[in-house]
């Protein structure tokens, strides 16, 4: 038994590692364009299909895959952006939240059902990273959950060095901080939005391609990581990248812990994606600041 | 204005605090039926954090507050109002899509026991009254700033109040609309209506009011007519301090 | 009322009697189902467009709705009328539970946290097979013991005009002031007097209450429930309805449920496409015409005949 708690906990935090690219995605759009994006979790979905198509149909090698799913997720959301978010910059817009809410709502209905179309309701699985697992005495992992945990680590470093040590990064810091000091300041708002929304996109783009060859791919597989990304938005307190991630570690782990003591098996794995609701409700009412958390803000 | 009377609204060592930091610290402070009171203290003195416990709208970390002799600590913001505590706000509040008739009628129709054609007879006489009859059909998000505030202080009229509290009504208002305020105060006033006005503005406040409330960090450092709060030291320290 | 008006009124209300009569009875099911997304519709306009109480979650009250006379009926041997209407009940009080523990959210949280309630009760549905039947689904005795739809037709007409009847009622009375009020600004709502709470916690139960009933109708007419009823699909059909009619007006959502809903069956040789197709729809007019577009036809209509103005207003 403590063995298998052991294995279940490593492949929470391996989870985690995902989530956490997720939430960390979720965060950077959050806190420069102010809106909470319902449809973040079907460009994680996309992100998947992409780098199953670049390997199905371009012959591209998984690996290299990943990072052209997540070229083709930043394109997808720099587009919606562009279609879909602007009226969110006007100042002519009214009740912005609620166009926030509305449109990426519509948005997650729109990509979901096309996919439905264009890649079919029956999971497909992209091939392994690397195959075969790591086996050190009783202790089993597949190898694609070994690749996954390190690119998404590897990801999170790139996120963190960019927005901490690169000029760009530190110009998206000042737009999160105050739209109006940032524009005073003569930085182009709108450049940085898309440039927000596209990284956000290539992120939760990124994190799909990862999960492919572990979980398959469906067109609904968006739904459950975006409330469990919202959960741990929130969690890490609004808008704090190295929140998300410690945050997105936890989840993972303690909803591995969930499923591996939940009494009876065969609900074990449906009630696993209510655990992560409930997360999201309980930490919705006791609203944080979070544990990390710059202050929360307002969305209004 | 004698001792004896039961004040409108009485704060008995009212105390807010936000994170570590205090906002209001002991607060006592009455106002009695009648009176026009002006309350001034540089930014970041609590005047505003006063104003919202004192009509619910923050609920204080310690003290009382009573209105008209009974204790109302704790209550809610719309309690308040239904006992008569009527309030602006420093950046104005409306209902901006929907109409300014309908604005005046919600907070008559909030109250207790009252009719929809003697409401809306309200609501145009105040309506009237504040130059804004001809407008009551528009949507309030389309009347100018100014109409704003003053639709603003219409829909807390309908609350039928005894205290009003003003919060900053001559912030950014040209100099006619403040003329304008000025004397629809004073005619309200001359009919009875007791106020409490917060404001930066001391040159429009020294034509209104005849007591002076000085708020320093949080504290009370002067209370008295406008010419005993001019000459009082610590006052003088607290807004040259800053 | 005017002259035409009443004609008009009068015209399509012998049209509404007269019509399962004149269609097949293919398309009679399907305006019954119209008319099931009608009444939902127009209670989310209510929770939302009026009250301003941003929530996903109302697909699933009409779930709970139809399980909860779906499995009285079927296990407890309850009268159909009777589920129905404890249907109703249920969800009355779990909607004013939503509506309290969200009292601290507003916008996209209070959005948020109606999304999760919604997928909790629906993996709840799916998990505890022994008693829903899971994704299998749980069948249940239909409402009318005859073969033709017609029954359901007129019964779901009565139903759909008592609601709306209801909610035109509710929206023009003192309760949907404080509504608006409410959803325009909760902190000069409160200093109005209005006691924000409680007309929050009466929003959500009223609205769940609808839903609750077209449950139930649901669940006794089509006579087989699954737990996909409550999905976030769903939600976004019922969405898109009331979005594209307008989502502002409860007559303008109302239409839109029924020509939607009739559109999605005219269109049935496009397969899935139609519902990419009503998703486009639904993105195009929340960023070209966020009221709807009845109202902005209204609009223009009323500009180029201003005599219209008046009708429409009504």
């Amino acid at each position: 038994m403590a063995d298998y708690l052991l294995v279940q906990a490593l492949n929470g935090l391996v989870i985690g590692v995902i989530y956490a690219v997720i939430a960390a995605g979720l965060t950077v759009i959050f806190s420069i364009l102010r809106i909470v994006n319902f449809a973040h979790g079907e460009v994680y979905m996309m992100g998947g299909y992409f780098a199953y198509f670049a390997i199905k149909l371009l012959g591209i090698p998984p690996m290299g895959a990943v990072l052209v799913a997540m070229a083709l997720s930043l394109a997808l959301s720099v587009v919606v952006e562009r279609a879909f978010l602007t009226p969110l910059y006007s100042p002519t817009t009214e009740r912005k939240g609620d166009y926030g809410i509305l449109v990426t709502f519509g948005i997650s209905i729109f990509l979901r059902n096309i996919a439905l179309i264009i890649f079919g309701p029956y999971p497909l699985r992209p091939p392994s990273f690397i195959t075969g697992a790591l086996i050190a005495g009783g202790f089993v992992m597949t190898w694609d959950r070994v690749f996954d945990a390190a690119a998404g680590v590897l990801m999170l470093i790139a996120l963190l060095w960019f927005m901490h040590r690169t000029s760009w990064g530190e110009a998206l810091n000042a737009v999160s901080q105050s739209r109006e000091s940032a524009a005073i300041c003569g930085i182009n708002d709108q450049r940085f939005y898309m440039l927000a929304f596209g990284l956000g996109g290539a992120l939760a783009g990124g994190a799909g391609a990862l999960v492919g060859p572990i979980y398959s791919l469906s067109p609904s597989m968006g739904l459950i990581p975006d409330t469990q990304a919202f959960a741990i938005v929130i969690l890490g307190g609004m808008g704090s990248v190295a929140g998300s991630i410690l945050a997105g570690l936890l989840i993972g782990v303690s909803e591995s812990m969930f499923v591996a003591l939940f009494p009876d098996p065969s609900r074990s794995l449906t009630y696993a994606q209510a655990f992560s609701l409930l997360v999201l409700m309980v930490v919705l009412l006791v609203r944080p600041t979070g544990f990390f958390g710059r202050t929360h803000t307002a969305l209004e | 204005m004698s001792g004896s009377m039961t004040p409108l609204i009485e704060a008995r060592n009212l105390t807010m605090r936000f994170g570590g930091i205090l906002a209001v610290n002991a607060l006592d402070f009455a106002v009695h039926p009648g009176e026009l009171v002006g309350l001034i203290g540089p930014n970041g003195s609590g005047k505003t954090t006063t104003i919202n416990m004192l009509s619910g709208h923050l609920t204080p970390v310690g003290g009382e507050i009573m209105v008209r002799g009974s204790a109302a600590t704790g209550r809610k913001a719309s309690d308040f109002a239904t006992i008569g505590v009527g309030r602006t706000f420093q950046i104005t509040q409306l209902f901006s899509r929907m109409t300014v008739l309908e604005n005046m009628l919600v907070p008559g129709l909030a109250r207790p026991r009252s009719h929809k054609a003697a409401v809306t007879e309200t609501a145009r006489r105040h309506l009237d009254f504040l130059g804004l009859a001809k407008l009551e059909h528009l949507q309030a998000r389309n009347l100018s700033g100014g109409q704003q505030k003053l639709l603003e202080l219409g829909r807390a009229l309908m609350l039928e109040p005894s205290i009003l509290f003003l919060d900053e009504p001559f912030a950014g208002v040209n100099p006619f609309l403040r003329d304008e305020i000025i004397e629809l105060v004073q005619k309200l006033h001359a009919d009875g209506r007791t106020f409490v006005i917060v404001d930066h503005d001391i040159e429009a406040l020294q034509r209104l009011v005849r007591r002076m409330v000085v708020m320093a960090r949080g504290r009370k450092i002067a209370d008295g007519t406008v010419d005993e709060v001019r000459h009082d030291q610590e006052v003088l320290r607290a807004y040259a301090g800053f | 009322m005017r002259i035409p008006t009443l004609i008009a009124s009068l015209v399509l209300l012998a049209l509404a009697l007269a019509f399962p009569h004149l269609v097949n009875a293919y398309w009679l099911s399907v305006s019954i189902l119209a008319i099931f997304y009608a009444i939902i519709t127009a209670s989310w306009t209510l929770l939302v467009g009026y009250a301003g109480q941003f929530s996903f979650g109302h697909m699933a009250f009409v779930s709970l709705g139809a399980y909860t006379s779906g499995l009285l009926v079927t296990s407890f041997g309850v009268p159909i009328p009777l589920g129905m209407l404890a249907g109703i009940i249920v969800c009355a009080v779990v909607g004013s539970g939503v509506g309290y523990v969200g009292l601290r959210m507003r916008g996209p949280y209070l959005a948020l946290f109606t999304v999760a309630f919604s997928e909790v009760l629906r993996i709840i549905f799916v998990s505890e097979t022994e008693i829903t039947g899971g994704s299998g689904g749980l069948e249940v005795p239909p409402l009318f013991h005859i073969r033709s739809d017609i029954p359901y037709y007129y019964l779901g007409l009565i139903l759909l005009a008592a609601s709306l009847g209801a909610m035109v009622a509710l929206v023009s009375s003192r309760w949907g002031l404080f509504f608006r009020a409410i959803r325009e600004n909760e902190q000069a709502a409160a200093a109005a007097g209005v006691r924000v709470i409680r007309f929050r916690v009466l929003a959500f139960a009223i609205a769940s209450s609808f839903a609750g009933l077209a449950g139930g109708f649901y669940a006794h007419y089509v006579g087989i429930l699954t737990p996909d009823i409550g999905s976030v699909d769903q939600m976004g059909l019922v969405v898109a309805m009331a979005v594209i009619g307008g989502a502002e007006s409860l007559v303008a959502s109302v239409i839109g449920a029924l020509v939607l809903e009739v559109a999605i069956e005219a269109l049935r040789s496009y397969g899935e496409w139609r519902l990419v197709i009503f998703g486009a729809a639904l993105l195009l007019v929340i960023r070209f015409a966020r009221n709807g577009l009845l109202p902005l036809a209204w609009d223009r209509l009323a500009r180029a005949n201003p005599r219209l103005r008046r009708v429409f207003a009504g």
